[in-house]
């Protein structure tokens, strides 16, 4: 089983690239043939990763969450899953190449780092742990792809205001389209954000005697959460509107990533487990 | 045999195509006499753009060549028509076999569209194929083509580029509100002005499915007069400013020597809208708009040189399809050129097929009684094996001879004739 493991973590990011490269063909040439394997293509990557997951979680008698390389992984997989549930409902398939980009760049990053880690604390056996990890990234998937619809408003806004012509102006999807995706994808994330820190502020005191209410890490998932949280409100309350929204989630992403990576490998923090 | 006359875009001017448009009336008439005197099958389309007639002419008869059949074909579309002043030879293209089958393919996969990859004509081909099966006029040779061609025309659509996007500047327009807004049945558009591109705009918007049209023009009568036909409402020009805040697209083409739209007049307003999109498609000349409005946020003003970027840049991407329909009309084409052949030698497969056939009934009468009666239906059933399996090498074998000359055919043909006697054998005996 280690040598299947060992193999999958060499040959997923291919599996990412090569999907990735068929969705830049059906959106850039438009390849008939790329349009035809796209989908196919990343519901096999989708399968393998699953897969992979499942195999770790086995051999290592712990779900892959414990160390930023492992996260990376199931944070592009649950990237890579949510889109292809977007594509089913919404039946949008020319926004993968972009979306599933950031999939490739973290499952590469983490195969390159991912060690085996044989060794966990108890304290992550906690099944709650297992729901505070997977809805913070779930959420953090939804933000992911919130902030890449959002960039892509911006750039066909851009292409409106401008009259520029070209690959994207074809390509992208409408305006209002891309607005709806990125307001979903920002109330999704925002309340699976908000479960897994009412989790974690519940749960962590007990678990970790040096636990911090100023815990670098906490403070940086705090300030994602509030910054949604406004926009949100301001989104609401109709005083926020369309570019407004997108640097919203743009620059929450940005923060999130710095939160989810940055701060996990600079800082010195009770949340790091590796 | 296939033969093709046809008069089009290219060959004609509008003037001598009308002259020779066919409604479905005058279709019903000549088609049954056409498939009387010259063909075993035809078909004809008739549209603005052209007139093709399709046909496999009758095995016997009495033209000398070729072009004495198309010259008698010519003379009776012409006569028909009572087009002798207007129409003559040089008007029409005439081609034979699959360069016939291969311009039909043109046509179904809009390569040969006065549009280029305009695929209106897909429609059209089926309605003049349903009523050529209809009077019967139809048979296993233009059915097999015209599905084929119908095949073509569907993988075209689907597989390539070649029908998308706006190739004038009322459709530009349109697709430029598909590019802001997600659903055009719940937004609002408001055309200043009722002049003739404005109006096809706004023609275009009601068949895409506009939610709301609100028309303004100087003559309010007019504006009420297009509002009607297009149930739309008419505003009074003066007033129009009243609505924008309830509007989502603007669409201007008046004469004016101002701006009828000033961007502090669009301010004014456009707190009332919440910001939301809005799209101002100014196709008047001098413009109507004035460009300051585009530094609105939200604001998208074009005009009429990006309608015009987006049309040429459409006609570019369609003509940059053209290879790849090219391929998929290759490959439909050997599709039936392969059935052709194969369908060519359907017929004498069926008497080496009769010939077995007789001969395993004779021997079964003879020798069934030596089985026993539960062996009977097995006995049925491997003697038909046995034929089947004798028929397979040489049916595959004269199938497959696509790549054969016409003489080496005749010769497999003449092979096969005589060394079962078949009646073809025979007969060119006697001729012999």
């Amino acid at each position: 089983m280690k040598m299947i493991i060992d193999v999958l973590t060499v040959i997923l990011p291919f599996f990412y690239l090569v999907t990735v490269i068929a969705y830049g063909y059906a959106f850039i040439p438009k390849k008939p043939a790329a349009k035809k394997f796209k989908t196919p293509l990343l519901i096999a990557t989708i399968v393998v990763h699953l897969l992979y997951i499942i195999l770790r979680t086995i051999y290592f008698v712990h779900p892959p969450i414990i160390s930023v390389f492992e996260i990376l992984s199931l944070l592009a997989f649950s990237i890579a899953a949510s889109y292809r549930i977007i594509e089913i409902r919404t039946g949008i398939k020319n926004t993968g190449f972009l979306i599933l980009l950031l999939s490739l760049i973290f499952q590469t990053i983490s195969s390159l780092f991912i060690q085996d880690l044989y060794e966990v604390n108890p304290i992550l056996r906690n099944n709650l742990l297992g729901i505070h990890v997977l809805s913070a990234l779930i959420g953090y998937s939804a933000f992911t792809i919130s902030a890449v619809y959002g960039l892509m408003y911006l750039l066909q806004y851009h292409n409106l205001k401008t009259n520029t012509l070209g690959i994207f102006f074809d390509n992208l999807p409408n305006l209002e389209r891309l607005e709806h995706l990125t307001h979903n994808a920002i109330t999704v994330g925002f309340l699976l954000l908000t479960i897994a820190i009412i989790i974690g502020v519940a749960w962590l005191p007990h678990a970790f005697e040096e636990y911090s209410f100023l815990d670098p890490k906490l403070l940086g998932t705090l300030l994602v959460w509030v910054m949604y949280g406004v926009g949100l409100f301001m989104i609401k309350r109709g005083k926020r509107t369309g570019k407004q929204i997108m640097k919203l989630a743009i620059s929450g992403f940005l923060v999130s990533i710095f939160s989810l990576t940055i701060i996990n490998l600079y800082f010195s923090s009770f949340h790091n487990f590796f | 045999m296939l033969y093709l006359l046809g008069i089009n875009h290219r060959t004609a001017d509008l003037a001598t195509r009308e002259k020779l448009w066919l409604s479905d009336e005058e279709i019903r008439t000549l088609l049954p006499a056409f498939h009387r005197q010259f063909f075993e099958e035809c078909f004809i389309v008739s549209t603005c753009n052209r007139t093709e007639l399709y046909g496999v002419p009758l095995s016997k008869h009495s033209f000398a060549s070729d072009t004495e059949l198309f010259d008698a074909v010519e003379r009776q579309m012409i006569a028909v028509k009572n087009a002798g002043e207007e129409v003559s030879s040089e008007h029409f293209y005439r081609l034979k076999d699959m360069h016939a089958a291969k311009h039909l393919m043109k046509v179904a996969t809009g390569l040969d569209s006065m549009v280029l990859g305009d695929v209106q004509i897909l429609n059209q081909l089926r309605q003049h194929y349903d009523l050529a099966a209809e009077l019967k006029t139809s048979g296993a040779i233009l059915n097999k083509l015209l599905q084929t061609a119908f095949h073509a025309g569907k993988r075209t659509k689907s597989e390539t580029e070649i029908s998308k996007g706006a190739v004038s500047v009322s459709y530009a327009a349109v697709d430029l509100a598909a590019k802001i807004f997600f659903d055009l049945g719940e937004k609002t558009a408001l055309l200043i002005g009722a002049g003739e591109t404005g109006e096809l705009t706004a023609r275009h918007l009601v068949s895409r499915g506009i939610g709301k049209l609100l028309i303004t023009n100087r003559t309010l009568e007019k504006a009420e007069t297009l509002a009607a036909e297009l149930r739309a409402a008419a505003i009074p020009f003066n007033r129009f400013n009243e609505h924008l805040h309830n509007v989502d697209m603007v669409i201007s083409s008046v004469n004016s020597t101002g701006f009828v739209l000033s961007k502090a007049e669009l301010d004014a307003v456009f707190d009332n809208r919440k910001r939301s999109p809005l799209l101002i498609v100014d196709i008047g000349v001098p413009r109507n708009i004035d460009p300051e409005v585009n530094s609105i946020e939200n604001v998208f003003l074009h005009d009429m040189d990006t309608l015009s970027r987006i049309v040429q840049q459409s006609l570019r991407r369609r003509h940059e399809c053209i290879p790849e329909v090219n391929e998929i009309i290759l490959d439909e084409l050997t599709e039936f050129h392969r059935w052709h052949k194969s369908h060519a030698v359907a017929p004498i497969l069926d008497e080496v097929r009769a010939v077995y056939e007789s001969i395993r009934s004779e021997e079964l009468i003879q020798h069934i009684h030596k089985f026993r009666p539960d062996d009977k239906e097995l006995v049925e059933h491997v003697t038909k094996r046995i034929i089947h399996r004798l028929m397979q090498l040489p049916a595959s074998e004269l199938r497959n001879g696509i790549d054969d000359t016409p003489e080496q055919k005749e010769m497999k043909l003449h092979m096969v004739r005589k060394l079962f006697g078949l009646n073809g054998e025979s007969h060119s005996k006697e001729k012999e």
